[in-house]
């Protein structure tokens, strides 16, 4: 068999590479800001070309060329298809069907995936206030998949306040409810990842990102996790998806601390250079 | 033709003390991108008080008029936020401490409202899975009149609605503009047609005041026409530090060290200071901006040209009369045309007074 070969990568890059798996060529899909971005645009150059990547801005089959500050960022692109608006994303193409897949981000999760993302303790008095419900909410609920992805959410019993539906209570209260009986199917943590199987559709560990323990993940869970017969090593990225990775958003690679020093060092860098240049005239006077 | 009919150009101090009376509420136009911070400080700097807030999606914008005390009452779907507990800005603050009261909706829902506003209808549905969540079961500001549910009359299944709203003045920044307000606007449209269309007034602050010909050759730019626009301002980098698509990138770096005096009261006091009161308009914001970080960040941050293609606008001809004041279609020239008139058409004669 053949040669054994060390792949090196950072978080960020393994997470933005399972991610882009969860994208088939074709899907029309709505991005969120962050990790969905470079996993859409990770996909789209290589096993997804015909992916339709949209954001709720009204910017639709785009093709990023890095990463924008926020989904509404036209600066990041050299042109797209259709410019539409908001509306016609929630109406012509999410309410009619038009959406394959969509990624959410994690504030609060519970047991079946739904999900806070507008405050943290007391609604009215909160520890701390999140960004809000933005396009959540009816992306979640009318999307034909959710793929969730979490850096810094925590997983909870009850959600200090109901922002984005998941599988509701679990089974088939979405068809109870009288909704679309699709939901988020894939969680991706910095340590693992869980699907959400029928008919349960219950949080259930899939994969052990490498080095994680399932010990790692269950401290984190506050109710008895369940976790799948075959338990896998989450997939590590190819070489050529780190490239990528790391020629579209470096930042992202580099994580949120490293980056801080790097742009902290390279500011401080400028303004030396800058001073240098009027000691340097100081001397020759 | 082509002359403009009535000028709405003023100043930015004159617009917003003109059309944006304390207590009355505002719609924020833009979509993250464009976002009219030239405006917005505006109203900070004339103090206004007790404004009704509908916004879209914020970054700095809300933590800046909450921290003024212009407002205690924002509508809104997202407020982004630079980081965990540690960063907790004005908006935390404010909730915290009673100063301000928020209502929730999702950015489908709040848009909806001003949609239905817009198209002058009462109330409309929207995607009727929203009352499984929070944001349908609390209210704040909206009261009993954020969600109903009805009956569809024709399926009779359940379809919840939201209600129409007019707010009373909305604020937008477009990279171009004539004097008239016919405004034109690209990149990411997000919510700015239906915030604008749904005020009573609308005040547009534009990179570039262009002749009304730039307008009438690309119609399809114009996103609001200007007989429902009340005042034009140009400002130049209006929309620092948002980006404008082909005129400017975001500033991160200024935007980095707004969220850091967002961290204390303190300190946002000082950068309201230091950005909005102690500047006279966004000509002397420019003018201390290189005064403190040079001209190379802003440079930096300029637009390089990538043109959309032009769309023809052409038709095979521009009059019913040819080149030689010949009809085609009637087979004669205009004189001949009048001579037929006057010998088998039903010419009228009626005498006039001369003055």
């Amino acid at each position: 068999m053949g040669n054994r070969r060390k792949i090196r990568f950072t978080l960020s890059e393994l997470m933005i590479y399972n991610a882009a798996l969860e994208i088939q060529d074709g899907d029309k899909v709505v991005m969120g800001q962050g990790i969905p971005i470079v996993a859409c645009s990770l996909a789209k150059t290589f096993h997804a070309p015909n992916a339709v990547l949209m954001t709720e801005a009204g910017l639709v089959d785009v093709a990023p060329f890095r990463s924008p500050l926020h989904i509404a960022d036209p600066t990041c692109t050299r042109g797209y298809s259709y410019s539409c608006d908001l509306m016609d994303i929630f109406t012509t193409i999410l309410n009619r069907g038009f959406v394959d897949l969509c990624f959410l981000g994690v504030g609060q999760i519970d047991k079946f995936g739904n999900m806070n993302s507008t405050a943290i303790g007391d609604y009215r008095h909160p520890k701390m206030r999140m960004m809000g419900a933005g396009g959540a909410p009816d992306f979640a609920l009318y999307a034909k998949r959710v793929v969730l992805t979490m850096r810094g959410g925590k997983f909870v019993n009850k959600l200090d306040y109901f922002t984005t539906p998941g599988w509701l209570a679990g089974g088939d209260s979405r068809k109870r409810a009288g909704l679309p009986e699709t939901g988020p199917e894939v969680l991706i943590s910095t340590k693992a990842v869980f699907h959400f199987p029928a008919p349960e559709r219950e949080l259930t560990l899939v994969s052990l990102h490498p080095g994680v323990n399932a010990e790692d993940v269950r401290k984190d869970v506050p109710w008895k996790l369940k976790i799948a017969d075959n338990l896998n090593t989450t997939p590590v990225p190819p070489q050529e998806a780190i490239d990528f990775v790391r020629v579209f958003d470096p930042t992202l690679t580099a994580g949120r601390k490293l980056s801080l020093s790097l742009t902290i060092q390279a500011a401080a860098k400028k303004q030396a250079a800058k001073q240098k240049p009027a000691e340097a005239g100081k001397a020759e006077l | 033709m082509g002359d403009v009919k009535v000028s709405k150009v003023m100043t930015a101090a004159d617009a917003i003390g003109k059309f944006v009376p304390d207590g009355c509420s505002i719609s924020i136009a833009n979509f993250l991108h464009s976002t009219p911070f030239a405006l917005i400080h505006e109203l900070i700097r004339q103090k206004k008080k007790d404004l009704l807030v509908w916004s879209q999606s914020g970054i700095e914008e809300l933590d800046l008029l909450i921290g003024a005390g212009c407002t205690k009452k924002i509508i809104t779907a997202y407020n982004f936020r630079a980081g965990g507990e540690w960063a907790n800005g004005e908006f935390d603050r404010a909730l915290n401490e009673g100063r301000l009261e928020v209502e929730d909706l999702s950015n489908f829902a709040v848009l909806a409202m001003l949609w239905a506003g817009a198209m002058g209808y009462n109330f409309i549905p929207v995607l009727k899975g929203i009352r499984e969540t929070d944001i349908f079961k609390i209210s704040t500001i909206l009261g009993g009149e954020k969600f109903k549910v009805v009956k569809d009359p024709f399926s009779g299944e359940d379809t919840v609605v939201v209600k129409g709203a007019n707010p009373d003045v909305a604020l937008i920044h477009v990279q171009r503009c004539d004097r008239e307000g016919n405004a034109q606007y690209w990149g990411s449209i997000g919510n700015s047609k239906w915030a604008s269309l749904a005020c009573k007034k609308i005040i547009v602050s534009t990179e570039q005041i262009v002749d009304h010909d730039v307008v009438r050759f690309s119609p399809h730019l114009t996103l609001i026409p200007g007989f429902r626009v009340d005042a034009v301002v140009e400002e130049p980098w209006g929309a620092h530090p948002a980006e404008a698509l082909g005129a400017y990138n975001t500033d991160y770096g200024f935007r980095a060290m707004f969220f850091m005096h967002n961290i204390t009261a303190v300190s946002m006091q000082s950068f309201l200071k230091e950005w909005v009161y102690d500047c006279a308009g966004r000509a002397e914001y420019l003018a201390h901006y290189v005064e403190r970080f040079g001209q190379a960040p802003l440079s930096r941050l300029r637009a390089r040209t990538h043109p959309s293609y032009p769309a023809d606008l052409g038709s095979a001809n521009f009059s019913v009369w040819d080149e030689r004041g010949y009809s085609e279609a009637l087979g004669m020239t205009r004189s001949e045309f009048d001579q037929v008139l006057e010998k088998q058409g039903e010419v009228m004669e009626w005498e006039i007074e001369e003055k």
